[in-house]
């Protein structure tokens, strides 16, 4: 299933959240992710429209958006959303 | 025009730059040469690192930077890469300015774990939480002496004895809220930054503060100049005018902070009554910040609203974009107030005549803004 991750490297609320993604990796290691770079990829990321808080993750069911997840999440609240998506 | 953005910047004082200006004029030469106008000026340069470790009490490797944000790169990085073999774990604080969390979350892109320590309700680090974080494979703790939206100042003592029990571990604090503005000693500390436009000092020097001991890697390589961690031509006029910075700051130190206390006081008395007025600084921030939210108005709708009457304010820490503070919303868990927060910034030359006037403007813009 397909998930966008959009990050920004000052922000506290993506570093914190990058040991909660390993941790939904290690029980579902073949999720197709993408992830953009709110001031690197500002063309792309515009299209997203995420908003004012980081980070954001979109998640896509039969290739539409499903939901979004923003902010700091457990990693539970991510698992929940992908059994919702497959 | 009233400035309440000083801990944003602050402005030069006249002193420092005449400071500058003759290091400039006088010393021409570079430093590193070896004939005398050289030396002249190699002996300015180990005059005013003298001093500067004299003022702040330590017997610590002085390293000149581009600024603070340079200082907490280079450390981060440097210890990182001189012990990952050590191990690949990081702990830090939810209040950290982009300059540690940037460096912070490449790292983390390279495979190291960060961890963040928990906060206690006003917004001091949870020393037990830190102590149970701490493992065989730490390499560093990095919390600032003072949180530059709330102005939360950290018990640095405590975390310094904590992490001093783990040999291994070194300890860095971002003290570019504090020194200068608080005293904060700095005891069993392995790394500090700070830079001198925070206090009246001029931009584009800063300083990183290493224990004499502590090997790391260079963030820039090019040879020795005052220190092998940092290559580039000694910049004399600019360490020269920190050093006087320094200097004039912690003058009469005490005697402004009482200043400004009582200007806090007085700001915060005359506020905290303002319906949905929120004031989100703790007991434990310095007086020279003070976090405000007003729910419902947008922080740089009332920054400009503020700018209109000739006031100048800031909203988040100016390194950071969009309207939401990370700070207040670790703090507070109150999205409303987190998407609404301003800081007041005062210092030293602040007068009583611009707290009035800022408090009858906010009350003011509060009126028209809700107005709308």
């Amino acid at each position: 299933m397909k998930i966008v991750k959009i990050n920004a490297l000052w922000c506290s609320g993506c570093l914190y959240m990058k040991k909660v993604w390993k941790d939904v990796l290690k029980e579902y290691p073949n999720l197709d992710i993408t992830e953009y770079d709110y001031d690197l990829d500002e063309d792309i990321v515009k299209t997203y429209n995420p908003g004012e808080i980081l980070p954001v993750a979109i998640f896509y069911k039969d290739n539409i958006e499903y939901k979004r997840l923003v902010g700091e999440k457990t990693s539970d609240e991510i698992i929940n959303v992908i059994k919702e998506c497959l | 025009m009233i400035y309440l953005d000083y801990s944003a910047t602050t402005p030069v004082n006249k002193e420092v730059l005449e400071s500058f200006d003759r290091v400039c004029l006088d010393y021409p030469g570079n430093p590193n040469s070896l004939h005398k106008l050289g030396t002249n000026n190699a002996k300015l340069i180990n005059d005013a690192t003298e001093q500067i470790k004299k003022l702040l009490n330590v017997d610590m490797e002085v390293i000149y930077t581009s600024g603070a944000s340079e200082s907490n790169n280079t450390v981060i990085k440097g210890v990182a890469s001189k012990y990952k073999n050590r191990g690949m774990h990081i702990i830090t604080s939810p209040f950290e300015h982009s300059s540690i969390n940037a460096p912070l979350n490449y790292l983390a892109s390279q495979g190291y774990e960060v961890d963040f320590v928990e906060l206690n309700s006003d917004g001091t680090v949870n020393l037990d939480n830190l102590k149970s974080l701490i493992r065989d494979d730490t390499i560093l703790v990095s919390i600032a002496s003072v949180n530059s939206e709330l102005g939360i100042l950290q018990p640095i003592e405590e975390i310094a004895k904590i992490v001093k029990e783990y040999p291994k571990c070194f300890f860095h604090s971002d003290m570019t809220q504090s020194i200068g503005k608080v005293n904060v000693p700095i005891k069993d500390i392995d790394f500090v930054s700070f830079t001198a436009h925070k206090f009246f000092g001029l931009k584009g020097i800063g300083v990183l503060l290493k224990k004499e001991s502590i090997v790391i890697d260079s963030l820039i390589h090019g040879g020795k100049s005052t220190s092998i961690y940092r290559s580039g031509t000694p910049a004399a006029p600019l360490i020269v005018s920190i050093a006087k910075a320094l200097r004039l700051a912690l003058e009469n130190q005490e005697d402004k902070i009482n200043h400004i206390k009582k200007l806090n006081d007085y700001l915060k008395e005359n506020i905290k009554d303002i319906d949905g007025v929120y004031i989100n600084s703790t007991d434990k921030s310095i007086p020279h910040i003070l976090n405000i939210s007003i729910p419902g108005i947008k922080p740089e709708t009332m920054l400009h609203a503020m700018e209109s009457k000739d006031i100048y304010i800031s909203t988040q820490s100016a390194c950071s974009t969009g309207d939401i503070s990370k700070a207040v919303m670790a703090l507070t868990h109150d999205e409303a107030r987190a998407s609404s927060s301003i800081r007041v910034s005062i210092s030293y030359v602040t007068t009583k005549e611009e707290i009035d006037q800022f408090i009858k403007c906010f009350k003011e813009a509060i009126k028209e803004l809700r107005l709308k």
